[in-house]
């Protein structure tokens, strides 16, 4: 999610208030959602069940990568442990994990009613507040 | 996927300022622009990029203009999904009207869930079609809930035919198996007879179709098969 930026002006800051701006709007999403994520990352008990219902887990032949709980803890998970401060490295890797490996078709099943979905869109949201999303012209992002 | 285009800026902008005039003459209206980060997105015509750049080309048309606008978005994963749309409520609660990047489903999917919000549409909703090229979309599917296409050699003469011509040709077809219309428009029934003729059953396409019942275009609703005990007899979208 991408909030308010060309409300504030955005070709007239400069960087670092920028990045103050972009830090405070990612901590306002994983606020929104703290209770979901801690939740969530408590009750996954890595079973990777969730697997099973991936379609992009199946016709990638297995590759355990593409478990829904394996996306879900290493994007989220990471981004909430670190409070959002990731390198531009590690935004990319988790991109390509929510949007690469991702379509969000909702329908993988967890056992113990983790809405992995939900963790996947909640990292897609401090991505696009980072500026790291997916774009459709073959260009790259902000 | 669906596929849309942005209404021109002057008609995106008069809707806003329409509705600042005739509701909030005096104040500063705080406006909420959604992108969509589904089949708008992806057609380059409401994601996170475009609704960015639109904010900007608004905020600077409202100067020009002198109407005082305060321009803010967000950009959820997709609109036609009511679990999307929890993640915005305080920004929708802090904005006076909101305008959507989504295709006509997801707005109005924005406006069921924030009901006392007013609602704009940033885009026109063309059709369902195919990406041929990056920014180049041709239509495939007017959605007429009677497929006929496993006897069309999978070309749809109703989205593909100028006249929609369901029982074809129409008799305008060029020599060249373009349509009579010109433009280098192919003859959908040209391209079916083709097809079928590789296929070796062009008697499929002799087969007289009944014609479709427009008359009976209200609103879909579609129980998936495996999913009526849920929602039969009786579908009721408030309970589901």
């Amino acid at each position: 999610m991408e909030a308010g930026q060309k409300g504030l002006g955005k070709g007239r800051m400069n960087g670092s208030t920028k990045d103050a701006i972009t830090a405070h709007r990612i901590s306002r999403v994983l606020t929104r959602n703290r209770e979901m994520i801690q939740l969530s990352l408590q009750a996954c008990m890595h079973c990777a069940l969730c697997a099973e219902s991936c379609f992009k887990f199946q016709s990638s032949g297995g590759d355990p990568g593409y478990t829904p709980s394996y996306k879900a803890i290493n994007s989220i998970g990471k981004i909430y442990r670190k409070k959002g401060r990731l390198s531009e490295a590690e935004y990319r890797e988790i991109n390509e994990l929510v949007w690469d490996r991702c379509v969000l078709c909702m329908r993988c099943y967890c056992p113990v009613g983790v809405s992995i979905p939900s963790l996947i869109a909640c990292a897609r949201s401090v991505c696009r507040e980072k500026g790291v999303f997916r774009t459709y012209d073959g260009e790259r992002n902000a | 996927m669906v596929k849309a285009k942005q209404k021109p800026l002057e008609e995106i902008f008069a809707l806003i300022r329409g509705y600042k005039e005739k509701r909030r003459p005096r104040d500063v209206l705080q406006v909420l622009t959604v992108g969509c980060g589904g089949c708008t997105s992806v057609c380059m015509a409401g994601g996170q990029r475009e609704v960015l750049v639109l904010n900007e080309e608004l905020t600077e048309l409202a100067r020009r203009e002198k109407v005082p606008l305060q321009l803010s978005c967000v950009t959820v994963e997709r609109q036609c999904n009511a679990q999307f749309l929890e993640d915005i409520t305080d920004l929708v609660q802090n904005a006076d009207c909101i305008l959507s990047g989504a295709c006509g489903a997801g707005t109005q999917n924005l406006g069921d869930r924030y009901p006392t919000k007013p609602v704009f549409p940033a885009l026109d909703t063309m059709f369902i079609g195919v990406d041929v090229d990056v920014g180049l979309y041709e239509e495939r599917c007017r959605t007429c809930k009677r497929c006929v296409l496993g006897l069309t050699g999978g070309i749809c003469p109703l989205s593909r035919c100028s006249k929609g011509v369901l029982n074809g040709p129409c008799g305008g077809t060029r020599s060249d198996g373009e349509c009579e219309l010109g433009g280098g428009l192919r003859c959908a029934w040209n391209a079916i007879y083709e097809r079928l003729l590789a296929q070796g059953r062009v008697d499929d396409m002799m087969e007289i179709q009944p014609p479709k019942e427009w008359l009976e275009r209200g609103q879909g609703v579609l129980v998936q098969r495996g999913f009526e005990e849920r929602y039969d007899p009786r579908y009721d979208k408030d309970s589901a």
